[in-house]
């Protein structure tokens, strides 16, 4: 028998993926020993908050949680403020963190041209881990509404002069439109892709370039695969379901085709 | 705070096309077991989802729908003469018995299954069909299913058509359309959409008549689903990322890393 976890997350794969957020919170109600592993693992979209000290808005998500409190990656401070000190990321950590944000910030308006992007950063036995996240929300009418929310997560150890880089990448992606002509039309989802990868690292300045490219890498290539798999998949299969030619043309077409292909083969 | 029961049945109610037992194997493994009051989330999913089933000794597939359930709970099906046992939790039929519906519409509801018969056949690769009298004989419920499933390549797709004519005292034929289409490999993504139709029928309309305005219908949704999947691409996806920035060349970490928010990078905002 599968490992009720793992059922867990084949159940979060197969429904709708809209509802991901709610039906994480049911399965942690219906099954109470999963739940942090539920939270852990499964990517929900992003939360947004403003930082009280520089009144810039940040993004939310488990890693950089205390409680009921959320880490600004603006002011390194939790919002609302905790009672008692939360946990923040060692000195020399920190410093990437700050040249991160920085450095996306600048990816994020190039890319974007809008949203909203954090970067945190945390330390683990033999290197660091951290996340990066963006996250943008548009209306191009008032009928049609997208969402695109970036996860990026990786672990970065390090070797002799270079670094292992680890990189999971999640990409929520919400399409929707309603029309009196077209009804409504629903194209949500999401997809994961992971790479590895060894770079060069001469010092704390690399990790940042080397991350920022890397995930540049990776959202180039899940554009493209979001691109194919909305826009030609999805479309592909509703013509598998039906055809607007009538079929006993397209016979005859095909039929008209191959004639022409073997007479030009005589 | 819903309890388990209606968590349960909503994730049984959104059971992508193809992947009701795959959604059943993966509750059952989280050990909740409540077979017994998901009784009814399953049969409601089988009736709106159209779902086809194999008749024991049979080859043909048979709709479930509440359009052609009997008073005892068992389904029936014009063409085929019979009518059958369903347990909704495993999708499958029994107790076959031959049965023949009574009604006023007969010849009616013959030739508009012979029309819709030949209309699915033109426009649909595989599809299953029924045509129903309903509500006292007063209706006709005309409903089409087309399922296309390739769990090895990831991913199923559903569409369903179902209309309402009333023939008599003053014509009348209302329908909707369903496209479901699911795509899971390394993630999961959803298409649903759903369009409401109301047709204008004047006189008495003929069975060719009827699925006339049906095929019309019908192709102007799909034209207009085409359009909407250009419209969602080249306006929303395309207006959340670009693809490169303005300047066509991947951004130089390099310099953004030496420097502070970039006016050398170009395009780059300052704060």
């Amino acid at each position: 028998m599968a490992d009720p976890f793992d059922s867990a997350l084949d159940l979060l794969r197969r429904l709708n993926p809209k509802d991901t957020a709610r039906n994480v919170g049911l399965l942690c109600d219906l099954a109470p020993q999963l739940t942090e592993d539920l939270l852990e693992s499964v990517d929900v979209p992003l939360g947004v908050r403003r930082c009280r000290k520089t009144g810039r808005e940040f993004l939310c998500c488990d890693y950089n949680r205390d409680g009921d409190s959320w880490r600004s990656p603006w002011s390194n401070e939790f919002e609302p403020p905790l009672e008692e000190e939360g946990v923040v990321p060692s000195e020399r950590v920190r410093k990437m963190e700050v040249r991160a944000n920085e450095a996306f910030d600048v990816y994020r308006e190039l890319y974007f041209e809008g949203g909203i992007s954090s970067v945190y950063l945390w330390d683990i036995d033999d290197g660091f881990a951290g996340c990066v996240l963006l996250k943008k929300s548009v209306n191009p009418s008032s009928k049609t509404s997208g969402s695109w929310d970036s996860i990026h997560v990786f672990e970065s150890q390090d070797r002799h002069r270079t670094s292992h880089y680890k990189l999971t990448s999640t990409v929520i992606l919400n399409l929707g439109t309603n029309t009196d002509t077209l009804g409504s039309m629903d194209l949500s989802g999401n997809m994961v892709r992971q790479v590895e990868q060894d770079m060069a690292v001469e010092d704390d300045g690399s990790h940042v370039i080397n991350i920022g490219k890397m995930v540049e890498d990776m959202e180039l290539k899940m554009r493209n695969l979001l691109q194919e798999v909305y826009f030609g998949k999805a479309k592909d299969v509703v013509g598998d379901l039906r055809s607007i030619q009538p079929l006993s043309e397209t016979k005859r077409d095909k039929a008209a085709h191959r004639e022409v292909i073997s007479s030009m083969a005589r | 705070m819903p309890s388990h029961a209606d968590a349960l049945a909503s994730f049984i109610d959104s059971a992508p096309p193809g992947e009701l037992s795959n959604v059943t194997a993966a509750l059952k493994n989280l050990s909740v077991d409540d077979a017994g009051s998901l009784k009814p989330a399953y049969k409601k999913y089988n009736e709106e989802q159209l779902t086809t089933v194999k008749l024991p000794g049979g080859s043909q597939l048979v709709i479930v729908s509440k359009y052609n359930e009997l008073e005892d709970g068992r389904y029936y099906d014009i063409e085929a003469r019979t009518s059958w046992a369903f347990d909704h939790a495993t999708q499958k039929a029994s107790a076959v018995q031959t049965y023949v519906h009574e009604s006023s519409h007969e010849d009616l509801v013959n030739s508009l299954y012979k029309a819709l018969a030949a209309h699915a056949s033109e426009h649909y690769p595989s599809s299953s069909i029924g045509v129903f009298p309903i509500e006292n004989d007063s209706k006709i419920a005309l409903v089409t299913v087309a399922n296309k499933y390739s769990p090895n390549n990831y991913w199923n797709g559903r569409w369903r058509s179902v209309y309402v004519f009333t023939p008599a005292p003053s014509p009348s034929l209302t329908g909707s359309i369903n496209v479901d289409v699911h795509y899971y490999e390394d993630g999961n993504v959803r298409l649903l959409t759903s369009k409401p139709l109301t047709f204008s029928v004047a006189g008495s309309p003929s069975a060719a008549d009827v699925l006339k305005q049906i095929a019309q219908a019908e192709r102007r949704y799909q034209e207009e689903l085409h359009r909407g999947f250009t419209s969602l691409s080249e306006n929303a996806f395309k207006s959340l990322r670009r693809q490169l920035p303005v300047t066509r060349q991947k951004v130089e970490w390099e310099k953004i890393g030496g420097y502070r928010v970039g006016q050398d990078i170009g395009g780059g905002r300052q704060r």
